[in-house]
């Protein structure tokens, strides 16, 4: 059979990293093609390159009939019948079902717009194409996130052009029943001959929906599954995260078991009946996919998202922040996920930026003690390995490591009882995120209690005492470190068939 | 003796309001709905204007129906349709530039009387205002005679040809000042806004100010009213220069106490009785009704108020209170 | 949930509950209120608001109604301020022929209009802040030109826009009813308008569905100020002439006229037959008041406080539903 796609020794190189390195995929027509790998395993690199957005540094695209090397463009792509859904809906909230699924390729008649007509084949689409009763005339605000993807996929294919339809994480933001709904409109796809590639980090869906799959890792196709069954989720694991647990990790030296913070039976935005607790001098890790209720959570321990039930105890005192200021009062400490955004005030100096949390304690009622500060700031750089090591930077100027390091040496200047680190090492390079991992050692050595929420396994094997499983809402798992490796805690996070403990 | 004369006057006057009023007994407005139509109610002589004619009305036993412009002469004119609309038996309107014109007409085809205050109208039955045609002459003797007959003034003039009052009250100063060759107008003359005068004309002061350095400028001129010389006067004392004179004409009681002021720079002024002319259009309404013939202009009598001390006793005898 | 959701239910239905109430309160208060004499007089007294919210509706649709980050243009009243003052000045000043003096100030409005474009467009200014600083420069540019003077206008067209009537109705009304119904069916019916609504329901969306989204931005400031040019006729005839500083008044009702509007409209945006509604709503409220006599000095606060209800329900029903 001639494939319908065949991509093959596609390479990418962004500036000092290798995205891809002599990658392939091929699709077969009819088939549904999984495409799994790690964060940054060059999945969406791949994907960007058929969509014409990246040219390639070398290889070959085939695309029905005809192969084209790095002269793929956006339009050429549709031409040729490819469709993508992108993670995100984008769709108007007060538009009704047709209106979204026609936006921008509208039927005009000769009295104006042919609504009933943009009704009609709406509603005859998600019917016999996608499976799915739905009135054309709903507001998109008035649906479910499932029924809001299935419109998204009809704008995408009401042409009836579809040859190729790549499906980029499209369950992350449904909850498990709504799943079946989507699984149902590719049922409707595939058997009107539609082929499709399907990203997920949900190794349980991949293998339910696929006919073949392709693992990627560090920007090659490692593996090729032909036949797909439940049997295939170890070595498809085995496949992506690969063996080199690299010595990055300082020592763990646990001795307390004070508990320091406690959540009971807690439940949020995005998260459910949560229990954990959290001791003096130990690092929790958190491990859940984009969706999993993850990041909820750190926001609602910091208070930046109400609690909607349950409690939760902090130093044997409830606690219940409401708003970030009362948090930091109350002894919380947070580096954030996205530094440029919520950590720092990129256009002051980095020796501002260090006190900004202890203002309190470098000035008077009316000025600034600017020599005080000023060697706080640079005794912290000293201890941090700040490079330029010099505090009156910028730090827009800095590195993403050396950013962190700042946000991280605003915490240590001020100290606190709970740190909670959100991604500590997103857009970090190797050398800066050994330096982070021992600076967050320090931490909890000091007598604090940690929380490091991250989506890379290794880093929170490397890193925490013990580590808790987040999926979609609910606590999955909650394991001492040493009982769980990579494999079984990408398992646990995905939930792929070994979650079970050796 | 000047004072005791303008005191006596203006008791007399009351007075005989009084007694017209007393003799008048039969007068009536019982059972009659009668429109008020106001430009606005921000400004004291506006204010005081309305309250004497709705008092007045509901005195003789009508009701009012009241409509105000919030100083927009547009939302003004489109008022009197609402009064048409709701076919009163007559209006009295307050005010207004050239937009009322054909709302007034409306008004009498409909077979509405129209009673104008200080806007003579060849559509109203009779315009109650005070002797424009004393206060431009008046002004324009006092300020000459302040300046010495000489001298360069400025004045605010953005209503001399959009309301008649306005062109009888400025081109009355300027008449008299063809008789002072040595008395220069500024050129252009400058225009004031209707709404938020003050502080425009503040402004304005300030910018006219740096184009006349000091001694080259004698005197600014309000042409039609006295909002504006509240902001002249500021702007005066903000900029230090104490070489400019003031006049204007209205007579409002906070333009009296800046006159009342130690050194004020505002030395002229003459004085209305905004609420008599109210009281005096919802009068001539009555006498209309009871089948009176009405003269086209009722004048009522105003009060040169020149310096500070008389500034006093108008503010006095006007009613205002007491200034020291 | 079942309880909020009742709740809502009911909110729905506060505006037109409200405004249903009032009019009965006003009816029985006012029993001239809704003879044809005075509905036409509504009519004819929001004839320029309903003209400029068209364009401010057009504005919103496209740029999104977000107050800040949206569109919104309150330049729209100084362009028909300024309209009106070339229209005034050449006629009455100048003797010039009404069909070149309308030329002037269709020039002049569409100035207005490509400034603003190019500030928010090109500079990536907030609209918010580019149209109030043009709005700023073009009053005083109006200032100017009357040197806050009134013009009386006797022109034949604008006395016929005042007083004439076309088949039984006056002439400015059936001229601003056509006027709504041609941009309602620009906006509502046509690929164009649809492609304006997704613009500002979604920038991103639109972009991605391949819309060009600056290009309809842009164009929506030209609209607008089309609007204030047309607007600037309809000011003429209301006052027979250009008087200064009308541009505030027509400002406010045109604000609160097209978000009123968005307060009826089943999907609670700002549409461009809801703006034409709000503003012959706005109208109704305040001849009704007048008429029944209320006291002036209370007439802005009832107002204000009826109209805060409305927009303050409709928001509430919406909240938290994207």
């Amino acid at each position: 059979m001639t494939p319908i796609l065949d991509m093959a020794g596609i390479s990418v190189t962004f500036p000092g990293v290798k995205a891809l390195d002599k990658a392939m995929l091929t699709v077969l027509p009819g088939e549904v093609h999984g495409l799994v790998g790690e964060n940054g395993a060059g999945k969406s690199t791949l994907i960007k390159v058929l969509a014409g957005v990246y040219a390639p540094d070398e290889g070959v695209v085939s695309l029905g009939d005809e192969k084209h090397i790095s002269t793929l463009t956006p339009n050429l792509v549709h031409t040729a019948g490819v469709r993508f859904i992108h993670q995100e809906l984008h769709l108007v909230p007060h538009f009704t079902v047709a209106e979204s699924v026609f936006m921008g390729q509208e039927i005009s008649g000769r009295f104006g717009l042919d609504k009933s007509t943009m009704n009609a084949r709406t509603e005859d689409f998600l019917r016999e194409t996608l499976n799915a009763d739905i009135s054309p005339r709903t507001l998109i605000r008035d649906l479910g996130t499932a029924e809001r993807k299935l419109v998204q996929i009809s704008r995408a294919l009401i042409d009836g052009r579809a040859t190729l339809v790549v499906f980029d994480e499209p369950t992350a933001p449904l909850a498990s029943d709504e799943v079946d709904r989507l699984f149902a409109a590719i049922g409707g796809l595939k058997s009107k001959g539609i082929a499709m590639i399907y990203v997920s980090h949900y190794l349980r869906e991949i293998t339910h929906i696929s006919d073949r799959v392709t693992v990627l890792r560090n920007g090659k196709a490692v593996k090729v599954f032909n036949e797909v069954s439940d049997q295939i989720t170890d070595p498809m694991i085995s496949a992506m995260v690969g063996r080199e647990i690299a010595e990055m990790f300082p020592k763990k030296e646990n001795t307390s078991n004070k508990k320091l913070f406690e959540a009971r039976e807690l439940s949020g935005m995005g998260f459910s009946q949560v229990n954990f607790d959290v001791a003096a001098g130990e690092v929790l890790g958190i491990a859940g996919l984009v969706g999993s209720g993850r990041e909820e959570l750190i926001d609602t321990i910091y208070g930046l998202l109400p609690v909607t039930s349950g409690s939760m105890t902090l130093k044997a005192e409830a606690y219940n922040p409401k708003r970030p200021a009362k948090a930091v009062k109350a002894g919380v400490a947070l580096v954030p996920r996205d530094r440029r955004h919520d950590g720092l005030v990129l256009d002051q100096p980095v020796i501002d930026n260090i006190n900004l949390a202890s203002l309190e304690e470098v000035s008077t009622v009316l000025m600034e003690k600017r020599g005080v500060a000023k060697n706080r700031a640079e005794a912290m750089a000293n201890q941090l390995d700040l490079r330029p090591r010099n505090v009156t930077m910028i730090p827009r100027l800095l590195s993403g490591g050396n950013q962190q390091k700042v946000v991280l040496g605003r915490w240590l200047a001020k100290g606190g009882d709970l740190f909670i680190l959100d991604e500590p090492t997103v857009g970090v390079d190797v050398g800066a995120k050994v330096e982070i991992y021992a600076l967050i050692r320090e931490l909890a050595a000091q007598g604090s209690a940690v929380i490091v929420s991250s989506g890379d396994p290794l880093e929170l094997l490397g890193l925490s005492d013990r580590i808790m499983v987040l999926q979609r809402g609910f606590l999955a798992a909650s394991h001492d470190a040493k009982d769980v490796n990579v494999d079984s805690l990408v398992a646990l996070t995905t939930g792929g068939s070994s979650g079970a403990i050796e | 003796m000047r004072l005791s004369i303008l005191t006596s006057t203006i008791t007399l006057a009351a007075a005989f309001v009084a007694t017209s009023l007393m003799a008048d007994g039969h007068l009536s407005l019982a059972g009659k709905r009668i429109g008020v139509a106001v430009v606005g109610t921000q400004h004291f002589w506006d204010r005081e204007a309305f309250n004497g004619a709705t008092s007045t009305v509901e005195k003789l036993g009508g009701e009012v129906v009241p409509v105000d412009g919030g100083r927009d002469n547009q939302v003004h004119a489109d008022n009197h349709d609402v009064l048409l609309a709701n076919k009163v038996d007559a209006v009295i309107s307050i005010l207004g530039d050239g937009a009322v014109e054909p709302k007034f007409e409306a008004l009498k085809n409909a077979g509405i009387p129209v009673f104008t205050v200080d806007h003579p109208s060849p559509h109203g039955v009779n315009n109650t205002t005070s002797d424009n045609y004393y206060m431009g002459t008046t002004i324009g003797r006092y300020m000459a005679d302040a300046i010495g007959g000489e001298g360069k003034v400025a004045v605010f003039n953005a209503f001399e040809g959009a309301l008649r009052i306005c062109g009888i009250r400025a081109g009355l100063w300027k008449y008299v000042l063809q008789d002072y060759p040595n008395i220069e107008i500024v050129q252009p003359e400058l225009a004031e806004e209707f709404a938020n005068a003050p502080e425009d004309a503040r402004k304005k002061t300030l910018d006219l100010l740096s184009q006349y350095p000091e001694g080259t400028l004698d005197a600014i001129h309000v042409g039609c009213w006295d909002q504006p010389a509240i902001g002249v006067v500021q702007a005066l004392e903000e900029a230090g220069r104490s070489d400019i004179l003031v006049t204007a004409l209205d007579g409002g009681p906070d333009t009296l106490e800046i006159m009342a002021e130690d050194g004020s720079p505002f030395v002229a002024n003459v004085a209305q009785q905004p609420n008599l002319i109210g009281s005096t259009s919802a009068m001539n309404v009555a006498r209309h009704f009871a089948g009176e013939k009405l003269l086209p202009q009722t004048y009522v009598d105003v009060y040169p108020v020149n310096g500070q001390a008389e500034a006093k006793a108008a503010y006095k005898s006007l009613g205002y209170g007491t200034l020291d | 949930m079942i309880a909020i959701q009742f709740v809502r239910k009911l909110l729905e239905w506060v505006p037109v509950a409200v405004f249903a109430l009032m009019f009965i309160f006003l009816g029985i208060e006012a029993p001239t209120l809704f003879t044809p004499f005075t509905i036409d007089l509504m009519l004819k007294q929001a004839v320029p608001t309903v003209v400029v919210s068209l364009g401010l509706a057009v504005v919103i649709i496209t740029g999104g109604d977000d107050v800040v980050s949206g569109g919104i243009d309150l330049s729209i009243p100084a362009a028909a301020i300024i309209a009106a003052a070339i229209i005034a000045d050449q006629v009455t000043n100048h003797g010039t022929a009404l069909p070149i003096a309308l030329a002037f100030a269709l020039l002049a409005a569409i100035t207005v209009g490509a400034l603003n474009a190019f500030l928010v467009v090109m500079i990536r200014m907030t609209p918010l802040l580019a149209t109030l600083a043009s709005s700023v420069a073009v009053v005083g540019i109006t200032k100017m030109i009357t040197q806050s003077k009134r013009i009386n206008v006797t022109d034949p067209f604008i006395v016929f826009l005042r007083d004439g009537t076309v088949i039984g109705l006056s002439a400015g009304v059936v001229a601003a009813g056509l006027l709504t119904l041609i941009y309602w069916f620009l906006m509502h019916q046509t690929r164009w308008g649809m492609q304006a609504q997704a613009t500002g329901g979604g920038r991103e969306a639109a972009d991605i569905s391949g819309i060009s989204t600056k290009r309809y931005q842009a164009i929506s400031f030209l609209l607008a100020a089309f609007t204030g040019f047309l607007a600037s006729m309809f000011v003429l005839a209301r006052g027979s002439g250009s008087s200064p500083g009308t541009e505030e008044n027509l400002l406010l009702e045109m604000v609160l006229a097209t978000f009123l509007g968005a307060a009826f409209s089943p999907r609670r945006k700002v549409t461009v037959w809801g703006a034409a509604l709000g503003a012959v709503l706005v109208a109704m409220l305040s001849v009704g008041f007048k008429s029944i006599g209320v006291n002036v000095f209370w007439t802005g606060c009832i107002k204000g406080a009826l109209i805060l209800i409305v927009v303050a329900s409709a928001a509430a029903t919406t909240r938290g539903r994207y």
